[in-house]
């Protein structure tokens, strides 16, 4: 006597008999299944976008971090006490990456490099006619309205010119979506959420018989929970599993197709899918499993 | 084995206790009789053993464990201890009558060696070899019984409760179920019977307890269904033996060997009217009633 409980650790029940009570749990609720894989199918396809929106504007921020910088023109009166003062402050600046001088002559230089294909416009200005420069790349592309704010008609400064101020109507664009996507995506949680809670308590209905045995017979609680939460997480990674497909297909015909002609910006490339499809993966199979747990709390009793 | 001090049971919104101040004590390897009218506290005494409800107060002992305080998460390896079968069987209807006996050993993680060679040997002993494959709803009620006596059995639990196990079978199937839970008993188990069944109490000769509003009012040791000689319930009655009382040997599947019970000496109870049966997720057998 008293070996019993040495015997019989409290034990999950092996991988067959788990997965035929599975099947049949699954078989059974079929069209309640379906639908809660429909459910997550749409929120985890909002999250999937919202992630590879995300993985685009930051794509388009590596490109423009080489790409743009902020040119503040300084007067020609500049002393150079004002001159070293100010480039001081850009150093500290957390937003200012990297600051260059240009004199009046680099300044002119460049403007014939970069307008060798129209010699009018070049014989039309002297050395002397355009400003020296402070040229500045920035931490954060992004930042450069704020750059634009603080130096605009401070002494010697002529002008900031913010070369990323053009895009900005795409960035908003980009953003928008992107939060939208995020959103919507929390909206379908919720309804994933109601469809699930509905799901453990048909099921709990339909297995009361086996849920009331196995109690009988000395299950562990584990072992009783595990067909429900299985059950949720299967129709999570179903949802994942079709996401994931679809988001390889957006970058194969979309991405990689219609818009890379389109556009003159780099569009996300391989990386970013697999990144977006290993989270939604891991996503709609971690939170049905977590929402299903939530649920068996109120409706089985163990 | 079981010990029970002053226990009490007060279910919530109970106008009166389902158990008053019950004191007993079963060895190991004993036979008990638990009898008295529907309603006396039977299944409410079983339930505690089961830690499916827990005593307002006193305290229930169950193999050295203080029921009560059993960790929740815990309280499963009580049940692996404790087996139980009712009057209205509990089978899968989807399962064969072997799968639902592995069932109870694949639920609480045996290996699948295991499962194999015990499940077999247990239908053999229950007399149900043939019938492995069938599914409940093509047997009879008396072989329901032993499916689900061999379900509760074959984790080799030390306790078997059996709640008016022949409840829902006629006279000469309820033998047969008497007698192999008499095998059951004969192979070390400790067995506490709930019944109704005054000729299986008579022909057995057990030790009795009967339950009388709550309260025990009789415990006798080679006791009747009904209290023939007035015998007050002395300190000295609530200590069992510690040996177990002498064997009745009941040949299998014959009737009993003292006073064969007539049908009408049954106290006949509808199927379904235990107090337990609405509750249950077996409100609506598949098959119910005495079916031969
Ligand atoms: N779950 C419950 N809730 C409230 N009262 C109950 C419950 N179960 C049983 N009772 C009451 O407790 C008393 C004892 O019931 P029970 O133990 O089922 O008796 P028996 O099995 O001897 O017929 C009865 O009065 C019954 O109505
Ligand atoms: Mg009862």
């Amino acid at each position: 006597m008293g070996d019993t409980d040495a015997q019989w650790p409290g034990r999950l029940m092996r991988p067959g008999p788990l997965a035929s009570l599975l099947w049949t749990g699954l078989r059974r609720n079929l069209a309640m299944t379906g639908a809660v894989i429909v459910t997550v199918t749409i929120c985890l396809a909002m999250l999937g976008a919202g992630l590879l929106l995300r993985a685009q504007v930051h794509t388009i921020d590596g490109f423009l971090l080489d790409q743009i910088e902020v040119v503040v023109d300084l007067s020609d009166g500049i002393t150079p006490a004002e001159r070293s003062a100010l480039e001081a402050e850009m150093r500290r600046d957390p937003l200012i990456a990297g600051v260059r001088y240009e004199t009046k002559k680099q300044v002119y230089e460049r403007f014939r490099r970069d307008f060798r294909g129209s010699p009018d416009v070049v014989a039309g200005v002297g050395p002397e006619d355009l400003p020296a420069a402070l040229r500045l790349t920035l931490a954060d592309p992004r930042a450069s309205r704020d750059i634009a704010v603080t130096y605009t008609g401070l002494d010697g400064v002529e002008a900031v010119r913010d070369q990323r101020a053009l895009l900005d109507p795409l960035y908003r664009f980009l953003d928008a979506f992107t939060v939208g996507a995020f959103t919507l995506a929390a909206v379908q949680a919720l309804a994933s959420f109601a469809l699930i809670y509905t799901m453990i308590r048909i099921s709990a209905h339909a297995r009361r018989r086996e849920t009331a045995i196995m109690k009988l017979v000395g299950a562990s609680n584990a072992t009783i929970r595990a067909p429900f939460v299985l059950e949720s997480a299967v129709a999570g990674l179903a949802g994942g599993l079709l996401v994931a497909g679809v988001l390889v297909a957006a970058k194969v015909f979309l991405v990689d197709g219609k818009f890379a002609r389109q556009t003159m910006f780099p569009l996300f490339g391989w990386a970013a899918v697999w990144e977006s499809a290993v989270v939604v993966l891991a996503a709609g199979v971690l939170a049905a499993a977590v929402m299903a747990s939530i649920a068996l709390r109120r409706h089985l009793r163990v | 084995m079981i010990v029970l001090s002053s226990v009490s049971k007060w279910y919530p919104n109970g106008a009166r206790p389902a158990l008053i101040d019950v004191s007993v004590e079963i060895g190991a390897g004993e036979f008990v009789f638990l009898v008295g009218p529907s309603g006396s506290g039977k299944s409410t005494l079983l339930r505690l053993l089961l830690r499916e409800e827990r005593a307002t107060s006193g305290q229930v002992v169950v193999a050295g464990r203080d029921v009560a305080r059993i960790a929740d998460r815990r309280v499963p390896q009580l049940r692996r201890i404790v087996g139980c079968v009712f009057q209205d069987f509990r089978l899968l209807p989807n399962r064969t009558v072997a799968a639902n006996v592995a069932f109870a050993l694949d639920v609480v993680g045996r290996p699948r060696h295991v499962v194999r060679s015990v499940v077999p040997e247990v239908l053999e002993l229950v007399g149900l070899g043939e019938k492995a494959d069938r599914y409940p709803d093509e047997l009879s009620g008396g072989e329901q019984q032993r499916v689900a006596i061999a379900r509760a059995f074959v984790g080799r639990p030390r306790v078997l409760l059996a709640d008016e196990p022949t409840g829902n079978l006629d006279p000469a199937t309820s033998i047969e179920i008497m007698s192999l839970l008499d095998a059951v008993h004969r192979a070390g188990t400790t067995v506490i019977m709930a019944t109704h069944n005054a000729s299986l109490v008579d022909a057995m000769r057990r030790r009795v307890l009967e339950l009388g509003d709550g309260a025990l009012i009789r415990d006798e040791a080679d006791g009747r269904y009904d209290q023939t000689v007035p015998q007050p319930l002395s300190p000295s009655a609530t200590l069992p033996p510690v040996v177990p009382p002498p064997l009745v040997m009941l040949p299998p599947a014959v009737p009993a060997p003292r006073g064969v019970p007539a049908p009408t000496a049954l106290p006949a109870r509808p199927a379904g009217q235990a107090p337990d049966a609405e509750r249950s997720p077996w409100a609506t057998p598949t098959r119910s009633g005495p079916v031969g």
